[in-house]
């Protein structure tokens, strides 16, 4: 149960987690591309126009320095670069002649650049000076073993590259984020219906009959609540013929039973009249008036069975628990029908066999075990009371003929008889009976058999604790319990 | 003793003539009746020694029949029914009937209730007013009185009180009470002696939650005082 419960939101985290996934990876492609691409063109940009601009630099300082550069030649070249935004450093040979910031040195000129320069290419460099991110450029003036070195800053440049990174960062992350809303809600959306159906199901299942989903979508899910609305109509009209044919039925057997209640009341009185003057009978007329006789007590059996049945059927039948000695009800059941001379009842020695039961109806059903066995059990009978661990028990074995295995899932089936042409005393609804009755008890009947070799039948009841003081068959009534009340009594 | 005039009333033909013929052979002189209305109206009439009234009737129901009965008469009242129906009978009891008996029944066994319904009814006849502290219990006329006032008391009420007045002090079983009160045998329901007890101590305790005249012995049954 649980698991069902489970899956649905399982099934949505995964809907949620691969969206995310695609969403991320395809974002983060995007962003790390694009990225890469504009950092790309503007450091080669950054680095074409600088490279422009030394060269026009380098030019100017061609025309300008004669002979060896001093400070004082160099003014003019300075006061020109000043113009272009950028920083100039001018060494020949090992010497500074002129930095426009006074910490610039040979040291700051990255050695690598400097070889490079000095084979007379114009060449360039990316350095960090003073924490300031700087595309270097050198050149050297021909002939005059001058170097020129400017200082091109790309700070800006890195701090738009470090704002792009920034907002392409936010970028994803807000696409990550969309992603999973939208996952989840589309999970949701999916799933939804799944929950609702499995729901429905359920409570289809737990016999709700009337259940039913709302058709809100003209997609598939729609579809599908349309069909299971369709199952669930066909299933609920099928109960209710089936439930309507199985109360008419029930009205049937208890409408019968109550209508054959007068007659039968006719005639048992008469046939009690009949018996009294079986003596003067003629003699053609003897036997079968016998026969009339005890064909109206069987018949009478019949209705007092259909009618039990019908108050089962019902299901308005009324428990009154009290606590019962299972031994001292069981002896008492076969001496009050005269069985024991033909019954051997043993039991667990003097303790008493104490269950929460009622009375009347518990001797129904014993008596209807014991009756059975005793009629059908050519040899002797044996009625063993007895106690297991959540139960008490009543066994009535008997050495009579035996029950065939196949009529044996049968046996306590209304009107069911093992040997269709042999019709015995009973009504063939005292087993079904009993079987009600024992499980309106809370109990069960059990039964084995062999055929050749007789049958056991054991009813099997829920036990309680001994009374308080041992002395089990005495019930005090202020314990009795009342499990469903007995109609109001009128005054 | 023979020739006691007893009217049936009945519905059912068969069960008619086959229980007013058993009756007739047992030496009983039987009138009988199919109608309620006509059933009433003749009990009224015509001195019975005892009636023998089915419960469903048309015109006018058993039930109707003894209650109308009960409103000036003490005559000995048998009501006839199903035996599935126990509110039928406690119902019956209440109304004042004296005994019931169900169908199908045999010819020997109404009989022999018959003749012990009459036989109580005689002798309850011939008893004695009882007297138990303030209590007056008379038999005869099948009504009680407590300090001088009428204690109008229902017709279980009055047996079950008579019950326990003819030995008083001495513990009544709840089983024993069934029996004698209602007739009970089969049922043993002793809840119903205890609804009884209750509404009976509405009507004869002082304090009907602090009983000092009907004392309940736990487990067991309950007792009149004897003060």
């Amino acid at each position: 149960m649980h698991r069902h419960v489970a899956a649905p939101a399982r099934l949505r985290r995964r809907i949620a987690v691969s969206f995310i996934l695609v969403a991320g990876i395809s974002a983060a492609a995007l962003a790390v591309g694009s990225f890469l691409l504009v950092r790309q063109s503007r450091l080669s940009e950054s680095v074409e126009r600088s490279l422009n601009q030394a060269r026009l630099n380098l030019a100017f300082a061609r025309q300008n320095l004669a002979g060896r550069p001093t400070p004082k030649a160099l003014r003019p070249l300075f006061d020109f670069y000043a113009e272009g935004g950028f920083d100039t450093v001018v060494i020949s040979g090992s010497r500074v002649l002129g930095a426009r910031k006074p910490s610039f040195s040979s040291a700051t000129i990255p050695e690598d650049l400097r070889r490079l320069v000095l084979s007379g290419q114009l060449a360039y460099e990316r350095a960090d000076v003073d924490g300031i991110p700087e595309l270097v450029v050198g050149g050297q003036v021909p002939d005059r073993s001058t170097e020129l070195y400017f200082f091109f800053s790309e700070q800006s440049l890195q701090r738009d590259l470090r704002q792009l990174g920034f907002v392409l960062g936010i970028g994803w992350a807000a696409a990550v984020v969309l992603a999973a809303l939208a996952g989840l809600v589309l999970a949701r959306r999916t799933l939804g219906p799944v929950a609702r159906a499995s729901e429905a199901a359920r409570s289809l299942a737990e016999g709700l009959l009337d259940t039913r989903l709302p058709v809100e979508t003209r997609d598939e899910f729609g579809t599908w609540a349309a069909s299971f609305n369709e199952m669930a109509q066909a299933l609920e009209d099928k109960i209710a013929a089936l439930s309507e044919a199985r109360e008419r039925e029930r009205r049937f057997t208890s409408d019968v039973a109550h209508e054959l209640r007068t007659p039968l009341a006719a005639l048992v009185s008469e046939a009690s009249m009949v018996r009294e003057h079986l003596e003067q009978m003629p003699e053609g007329a003897r036997r079968p008036a016998e026969l009339l006789v005890a064909d109206v007590g069987r018949l009478r059996k019949l209705v007092d069975d259909l009618i039990e049945v019908s108050r089962l059927d019902a299901g308005t039948e009324a428990v009154r628990v009290e606590p019962l000695d299972l031994r001292s009800l069981t002896d008492a059941c076969i001496r009050s029908r005269g069985w024991a001379d033909r019954v051997e009842l043993t039991g667990p020695g003097d303790d008493p066999v104490v269950v929460e039961s009622d009375r009347p109806r518990l001797e129904r059903v014993v008596a209807n075990l014991v009756g059975n066995a005793v009629e059908h059990g050519r040899r002797g009978v044996t009625v063993r009371v007895g106690r297991e661990a959540t139960a008490a028990l009543v066994e009535v074995t008997d050495v009579g003929p035996g029950i065939p295995p196949e009529h044996l899932p049968h046996l306590f089936e209304r009107f069911y008889k093992a040997d269709p042409s042999r019709s015995g005393p009973g009504s063939g609804l005292g087993l079904a009976i009993a079987l009600e009755n024992a499980r309106l008890l809370g109990g069960d009947i059990e039964v084995w058999s062999e055929p050749g070799r007789g049958s056991r039948f054991t009813l099997r009841l829920p036990v309680s604790e001994p009374l308080p003081g041992g002395h089990g068959g005495v019930a005090p009534s202020e314990q009795a319990e009342v499990r469903q009340p007995e109609k109001e009594v009128g005054t | 003793m023979m020739d006691e005039r007893i009217l049936l009333v009945e519905d059912d033909p068969s069960i008619r003539e086959i229980t007013a013929l058993g009756l007739g052979r047992a030496g009983f002189r039987v009138t009988t009746t199919a109608d309620g209305r006509d059933g009433l109206s003749r009990a009224r009439r015509d001195p019975f020694d005892l009636l023998l009234i089915d419960v469903m009737l048309p015109t006018l129901d058993g039930f109707e029949i003894c209650r109308e009965i009960r409103k000036d008469s003490r005559i000995p009242v048998i009501m006839l029914t199903a035996k599935t129906d126990t509110t039928d009978i406690i119902v019956g009891l209440e109304l004042g009937a004296d005994d019931y008996i169900t169908k199908p029944f045999e010819l020997p066994e109404l009989v022999a209730r018959v003749r012990a319904v009459l036989r109580r009814s005689r002798a309850d006849r011939e008893e004695p007013t009882i007297q138990v502290g303030d209590l007056e219990i008379d038999p005869a006329g099948f009504s009680a009185r407590k300090g001088g006032s009428d204690l109008s008391l229902t017709a279980t009420e009055f047996r079950l009180l008579l019950e326990l007045a003819r030995r008083p002090g001495q513990v009544m079983t709840r089983e024993i009470l069934l029996q004698r009160v209602w007739n009970y045998d089969y049922l043993g329901d002793s809840r119903l002696v205890d609804v009884a007890v209750q509404r009976l101590r509405a009507k004869v305790e002082d304090d009907p939650a602090e009983p000092r005249l009907i004392k309940t012995v736990r487990g067991v049954g309950y007792r009149l005082e004897r003060t």
